[in-house]
């Protein structure tokens, strides 16, 4: 297993965010999370980067335990959130932007090679290289997002509501940049609120509830699940 | 006519350097730190004062106090950072109202230390640039020209072309997402704050000789500095270099045709103007940094 969560609990202040929630995720595959408002799904993908911290259970990743560790360590691990709202340096430029992605890697000439390769990926990121990234749209401020994120070289990516706010056929693109990275060998945790879309580009699937895991499966049986359709997929 | 223009516009770079070194340290500060730092103005005299012991009373060379008058400053900044801001940290008015306590404790040792009358310090160049029949200037003040132009080179190389330089900007502008690319907040602090109040005590320590050193000298800085960054924008390092010059100009200018109180008064006004016409000042905008 990839990474490995074991009960956990987070509290924001005296409010249970989520309660004992267990959740792995296996080499190469994607997995993805939904659930409705305030169900802990954003609190959960923090607790894997150490974002948050946790008050209970325990985060493996690799066999090694990654809870406790600062989010600033936890990257250095092999672990990359894109998170909500895409959080992106809006003075810096595009290329700025990616580079601090790089931030903590020592090995220049594979940087500048996986740079090349997020622009190859991005074609519109190589044309607003020299852009301030405030300046560009919802779609391509996304693209950045993903692309700051792979230029850590991770072995996961944590990606949060990555079609909030985009047109559909911006999510498409998106969709689809998703299955591509998963299929060059990264795994992925999903966390999204367009449950469809989720639910169409994951192998397995958790559904939380108020804090706790209320359902999990693969993906495409909780898509025909009846429970599920008519909770989260509005059918 | 042209000479007096020419003469009082030299005098003007001289005064647009060390205001701008003193406005981009809190700027800086700022943008990393959250914090407005109240304590700036007596960083400013730390500086000068180091000028005073090292250079005046202990006759080492000028060059090397100024040195001495960066590093110590700096460390200065790494104190605050330590003692009052990471505690205080997602706490901008606890941190600001500490700043002011400090600044206490700084026009107060340096008192203690040194006494408040006005320090005499032993001119470093009675040098005169001659520039024109009537335009000159004093190669002392020159220094501080030339050494504003290094610094704050080697301060925009620094921002906009080294990894730390990012980091730095990328925990001004965002610092969650910053820590999500392996970025220690903890770290892009230390180094914030000791360039900010390094640049200030070299700002200090590099006019001593040529101003009136006392333990309340801080106080003209800092205001000097909050109209800057104000004018120029609240986070926005150009907008406080271009700030900076725009209002030694004027207030150069104003102090020598028409004098003093009258280039303070318009200091102020052309502040309250910018604050009405654009609130977020002329570079600024709601980001920082």
């Amino acid at each position: 297993m990839l990474l490995e969560m074991k009960g956990i609990a987070v509290n924001y202040g005296k409010i249970n965010a989520i309660r004992d929630i267990s959740i792995q995720v296996p080499e190469g595959k994607i997995v993805t999370i939904i659930g409705g408002n305030g169900a802990g799904k954003t609190t959960t993908l923090r607790a894997m980067s150490g974002m948050v911290p946790i008050t209970k259970g325990e985060i493996t990743f690799e066999g090694k335990r990654i809870d406790g560790l600062p989010a600033s360590k936890v990257v250095a691990h092999g672990i990359a959130h894109v998170p909500e709202g895409r959080r992106i340096f809006p003075q810096m430029t595009v290329e700025e932007n990616l580079r601090t992605g790089a931030f903590l890697r020592r090995d220049k000439d594979a940087v500048e090679n996986d740079l090349e390769d997020v622009f190859k990926r991005f074609e519109r990121l190589r044309e607003r290289r020299t852009q301030r990234a405030q300046t560009m749209s919802g779609g391509e401020q996304q693209m950045l997002a993903i692309g700051r994120a792979l230029m850590s070289a991770p072995r996961l990516l944590l990606m949060d509501e990555p079609s909030m706010g985009l047109a559909p056929v911006i999510v498409e693109e998106i969709a689809v940049i998703v299955e591509e990275i998963n299929a060059q060998g990264l795994s992925v945790v999903l966390v999204e609120q367009n449950a469809e879309l989720a639910l169409e580009l994951a192998d397995y699937a958790y559904v939380l509830e108020t804090g706790n895991c209320a359902m999990e499966g693969p993906a495409h049986e909780l898509h025909d699940n009846e429970t599920v359709r008519a909770a989260y997929l509005g059918i | 006519m042209l000479d007096l223009l020419a003469q009082t516009g030299l005098n003007a770079v001289y005064a647009a350097s060390y205001i701008s070194l003193v406005a981009v340290g809190l700027v800086l500060i700022f943008g990393v730190m959250g914090v407005i730092n109240f304590a700036h103005g007596e960083l400013f005299m730390a500086g000068a004062y180091v000028v005073v012991a090292v250079y005046a009373d202990m006759h080492m060379p000028f060059f090397i106090a100024v040195v001495v008058g960066l590093l110590f400053v700096g460390c200065l900044g790494l104190l605050m950072e330590r003692a009052l801001f990471r505690p205080l940290r997602d706490n901008p008015l606890g941190g600001l109202v500490a700043s002011i306590g400090f600044l206490m404790i700084l026009q107060a040792l340096a008192t203690m230390g040194f006494g408040v009358r006005m320090e005499f310090i032993p001119p470093v160049t009675q040098h005169v640039v001659q520039l024109g029949e009537n335009i000159s200037i004093p190669l002392a003040r020159v220094y501080v020209i030339v050494a504003a132009i290094v610094l704050l080179s080697a301060l925009w190389y620094f921002l906009k072309r080294t990894r730390f330089g990012w980091a730095l900007r990328a925990s001004a502008q965002d610092p969650q997402a910053a820590e999500l690319q392996g970025i220690s907040i903890a770290q892009t602090a230390k180094i914030a704050m000791f360039i900010g109040a390094g640049l200030a005590g070299i700002a200090g320590a590099l006019t001593a000789p040529l101003i009136s050193v006392n333990p309340h000298m801080g106080h003209s800085v800092i205001v000097t500095a909050f109209i800057v960054i104000i004018v120029g924008g609240v986070g926005s390092l150009e907008g406080a270099i271009i700030a900076s010059i725009a209002y030694a100009f004027v207030h150069t200018f104003v102090t020598t045709f028409y004098g003093g109180v009258i280039a303070d008064i318009t200091g102020l006004s052309l502040m309250l103007i910018v604050l009405i016409v654009k609130p977020t000042g002329l570079f600024g905008s709601a980001d920082r940094a």
